[in-house]
């Protein structure tokens, strides 16, 4: 474990989850707190930017990373349950003068999962969790945070996700016709490309099914958000958890 | 001038000098190649038949491929190997053609204008008929380009497999525009 | 003209179709993972794949004219094109002068890019695409919908359809076993009575001045070596350093573009045949100007496999006419801008950004990355809409402030849950088309973590 008692974990909940989800943050809070972390929420916190940036509008972002930079720099690590948003800090904070204090935090902000498995090198939580579940690999943080091998590498497979659930009891983790093809959420997609994206929506929601999946989980409540509404549209029944939701069933 | 102002821009434009990465080295495989081949031959839709010395290859020929041209044989050229000779070829059925080398990884032969009297006669063809050595076979593209001296030959081809097609909604077909069947007769 | 995103609306309402043309691609990428898997060193491939051309656009002049002394040494004459309208006149004047009028071409995407056939043609020129998905669109008068299956957009009922009218076909017959073997007919007689054939190039090797285009039907060859003047259209993007290096570059292409582990043919043109003549025309066209920007010179590693294609969720799911680009798909977004970046600014946005297509990309471009810095560019040259780019102005000041955002925050969230469901549901809210809103809580999470966790 690379942490210690004096070890300051910075908790950013991305602005969906704090306006529609709040009870993934919760999860999240709960879940690190378990985990026997220091935890502190920043309150002046509110977006990362990516919304704007994937929209074209890197420039008019820049104000909300500086907020963002502002809030987390005195962390030694950010940890979200966001596998985009962190992407976008890691990878597209680089427009930002790069000051110590940006240096550190892009260095130093992780996605839960990855968090839990790369950093506090913990694999099985003892989760209790008997349902089917779908897992949607979530692109940002599959192929961007590489938090498992896509399905278009010749590499051994490999899954954070997979591994962090597989061994909760009771749990059936689904294999699906279309292993980690994206949900066509992609940010502002969702509505420059409305008729793509919902496409793209349906067809992850009917293969989940069509393997038995009764709860789809993700690293990003933004996929789901969407994968969601388009259930709730079409009275698909199926559950939609966050994998914080899931991996605060934890008996620890 | 094009070639000029072309130059020029590029020579404005390039970005910095970046090294040519080193050869990929393969582990050694000491696998069988003729296996190989033939199980790729099959892949790529060509039919493979195994001869057990090369003393044999003729009376197959002549039992199998009846009424086929051999120009593994140079004095089957004649009448083929002029520009106009497009009528005479254009009406052969089966031919035979020796090949110089295989490459196990995809079933491809390597031939060029020493095996044929005319550029269009391995295409021209309705079947086409391989003669190839097991003992001329390498593992790869890597030491198949490393084998070939491009500059003694005027046009040279890999063949792997007839000439197919799957345009019409993926369903393939062979002989769209070259040969519709291909045999390599594989001598021990 | 019509947009991607309203095109592909069109695309999609015919569901049946869609999912079919879907399903067709995966199965192609599918087919690529099973081929590709069977090479254990298939990322060192790519890897290397990669740097030799980095290297070669770096070293680009030296190769291009050492190409041209090679290929000349052999016979071969050289021309070069600084744009489509040179590249159409010289080849004009080429065919012309040897008072040709019959042309078979085999698949040229250059060609197409250039608008070559057009041109051709209003000189009184026959030009036949060869390559039976080429055919096939020409015959419709279309553009190809991908750039190594043209007409993967097309049933086999309208192929019939199709050929039972210019082809003389039996009606209502569309086997195509049956289909292609009435076009080998008819394009062997094209093929005989060629006069000249053209091709595109797949490699171009500067050591050797060889041209290596790769086919599975063997129409180049059926071209080339039946009629007496062979010409190949190359980009200066083509260039290979040496023959070694297609070693490499054989390996990747057809694996990754249709699951082969290499095209039926891989020819090598080095010298005109016996009594022939050959020529070879280098076109730039922007590529040179593309050379020295940073961001984006990366696209011109592309060695047109077309796997982006097939794995991209969006092309797959809105066909490639919805491009309006000669090349569609993740390569063509990203390309299409250097030809007009105010004409193409929809390219960019479609897309999820996934990066799927840069997994597959055998010469790793980062094609999610420049389709990222093509939207900025997009957006700094003021070419998004005005509502879009007031809307995103404003979001940033509210997104950058927390008491902006937390306020803004809640009124949204009571607005979801208090307007009547025709107002929030209404036609302008693009999100409700097809989805509904998320239920909104009463308080965020940061408003419960003041109230519960805050300490004091």
């Amino acid at each position: 474990m690379k942490t210690d008692i004096n070890t300051k974990v910075g908790l950013f909940i991305p602005c969906y989850i704090d306006q529609f989800y709040p009870q993934v943050g919760v999860a999240t809070l709960e879940l690190l707190m378990k985990l026997g972390l220091d935890v502190g929420y920043p309150l002046k916190q509110t977006c990362c930017g990516q919304p704007l940036a994937n929209a074209g509008s890197e420039n008019d972002a820049k104000a909300i990373y500086l907020n963002f930079v502002d809030n987390f720099n005195e962390f030694d690590y950010v940890v979200s349950p966001s596998g985009s948003c962190v992407y976008h800090v890691r990878e597209h904070y680089n427009i930002l003068e790069q000051t110590e204090k940006v240096i550190k935090i892009r260095q130093n902000t992780f996605e839960l999962c990855e968090f839990i498995f790369d950093i506090l090198q913990i694999e099985d939580l003892r989760i209790n969790f008997p349902f089917k579940v779908g897992i949607h690999q979530s692109c940002h943080g599959l192929r961007g945070l590489k938090l498992g091998v896509s399905s278009e590498l010749v590499a051994p497979h490999f899954s954070k996700v997979h591994r962090l659930l597989e061994k909760a009891e009771g749990i059936e983790l689904i294999n699906l016709d279309r292993e980690d093809e994206c949900c066509g959420f992609g940010g502002t997609f969702s509505i420059f490309e409305p008729d793509v994206s919902v496409k793209m929506g349906i067809e992850r929601i009917r293969d989940h099914k069509r393997n038995g999946a009764e709860v789809i989980t993700a690293t990003d409540m933004s996929c789901l958000m969407h994968l969601e509404g388009i259930a709730r549209r079409n009275n698909e029944k199926v559950q939609f958890k966050h994998i914080a939701e899931i991996l605060n069933q934890c008996r620890l | 001038m094009d070639k000029d102002q072309i130059i020029q821009m590029i020579r404005k434009n390039k970005p910095s000098l970046q090294p040519l990465p080193e050869r990929l080295t393969k582990p050694e495989d000491n696998t069988d190649l003729k296996t190989i081949f033939c199980n790729n031959l099959k892949l790529v839709g060509a039919e493979v038949i195994r001869i057990d010395n090369e003393a044999l290859v003729s009376s197959f020929i002549s039992s199998h491929f009846p009424g086929a041209v051999d120009f593994s044989q140079p004095e089957n050229w004649i009448g083929y190997q002029s520009a106009n000779s497009k009528d005479k070829s254009e009406k052969l059925n089966t031919i035979i053609l020796k090949g110089q080398f295989g490459v196990a990884e995809n079933g491809a032969i390597w031939l060029d204008e020493t095996n044929f009297p005319h550029r269009i006669i391995p295409f021209i063809a309705q079947n086409l008929v391989i003669k190839l050595s097991g003992e001329n076979l390498v593992a790869g593209m890597d030491e198949a380009y490393h084998k070939i001296d491009i500059t003694k030959t005027g046009f040279g081809v890999f063949i792997s497999g007839p000439s197919k097609t799957a345009d019409i909604e993926q369903v393939l077909v062979f002989g769209a525009h070259g040969p519709l069947k291909h045999t390599v007769l594989l001598i021990d | 003209m019509m947009t991607h995103a309203e095109k592909a609306g069109i695309f999609l309402a015919d569901v049946e179709r869609a999912d079919w043309h879907d399903q067709t691609l995966w199965v192609i990428r599918k087919k690529r993972d099973k081929a590709v898997g069977c090479v254990p060193e298939w990322e060192a491939l790519r890897e290397n794949a990669s740097k030799i051309k980095e290297h070669v656009l770096s070293n680009l002049d030296t190769y291009l004219l050492q190409f041209e002394a090679e290929a000349v040494k052999n016979g071969v004459q050289v021309h070069w094109a600084v744009d489509a309208e040179s590249f159409n006149r010289k080849i004009y004047s080429i065919i012309n002068s040897y008072n040709a009028q019959k042309v078979v071409k085999s698949k040229s995407m250059l060609t197409e890019e250039c608008g070559m056939n057009p041109f051709l043609e209003a000189k009184g020129i026959e030009v036949v695409d060869t390559d039976l998905g080429e055919r096939i669109i020409q015959f419709r008068k279309e553009p190809p919908s991908h750039i190594v299956m043209p007409a993967i957009h097309l049933k086999r009922e309208e192929i019939g359809e199709l050929f039972h009218l210019k082809l003389g076909t039996e009606k209502g017959i569309s086997d195509p076993q049956y289909l292609t073997a009435a076009a080998r007919e008819h394009l062997r007689k094209k093929f005989l009575s060629a006069e000249v054939a053209i091709t595109g190039v797949n490699f171009a090797v500067a050591e050797t001045g060889t041209v290596v285009v790769c086919t599975n039907e063997g129409n180049a060859d059926m071209g080339v070596q039946s009629a007496p003047v062979q010409i190949h259209c190359m980009g200066i993007e083509k260039i290979l350093p040496r023959i070694e290096d297609l070693g490499i570059f054989i390996r990747l292409l057809a694996r990754n573009a249709t699951g082969q582990p290499i095209s039926s043919y891989t020819s090598h043109y080095q010298k005109p045949k016996p009594g022939g003549e050959m020529h070879i025309i280098i076109v730039d066209n922007k590529r040179s100007e593309h050379l020295g920007n940073g961001a984006y010179l990366n696209s011109l590693k592309c060695i047109r496999c077309g796997a982006c294609m097939n794995t991209c969720p969006v092309y797959r799911r809105s066909g490639g006419h919805s491009y309006n680009y000669v090349i569609p798909g993740p390569i063509g977004s990203i390309l299409s801008p250097i030809y007009g970046v105010n004409k193409y600014k929809d390219l960019p946005f479609a897309s999820s950004l996934c990066g799927s297509c840069a997994n597959v990309c055998p010469v790793k471009i980062d094609i999610h990355r420049q389709l990222y810095s093509w939207r900025q560019e997009i957006s700094e040259k003021k070419l998004l809409s005005a509502s879009k780019r007031y809307g995103l102005k404003l979001a940033g000041k509210i997104l950058a402030n927390s008491r902006y955002y937390n306020f803004f925050g809640k009124k949204m969230r009571w607005a979801l849950n208090h307007l009547p469901r025709k107002v929030l549901y209404h036609q302008i809210n693009v999100w409700g088309i097809g989805r509904e809103f998320p239920v909104a809580p009463a308080k965020s999470f940061n408003q419960w973590y003041r109230e519960n966790h805050k300490k004091s």
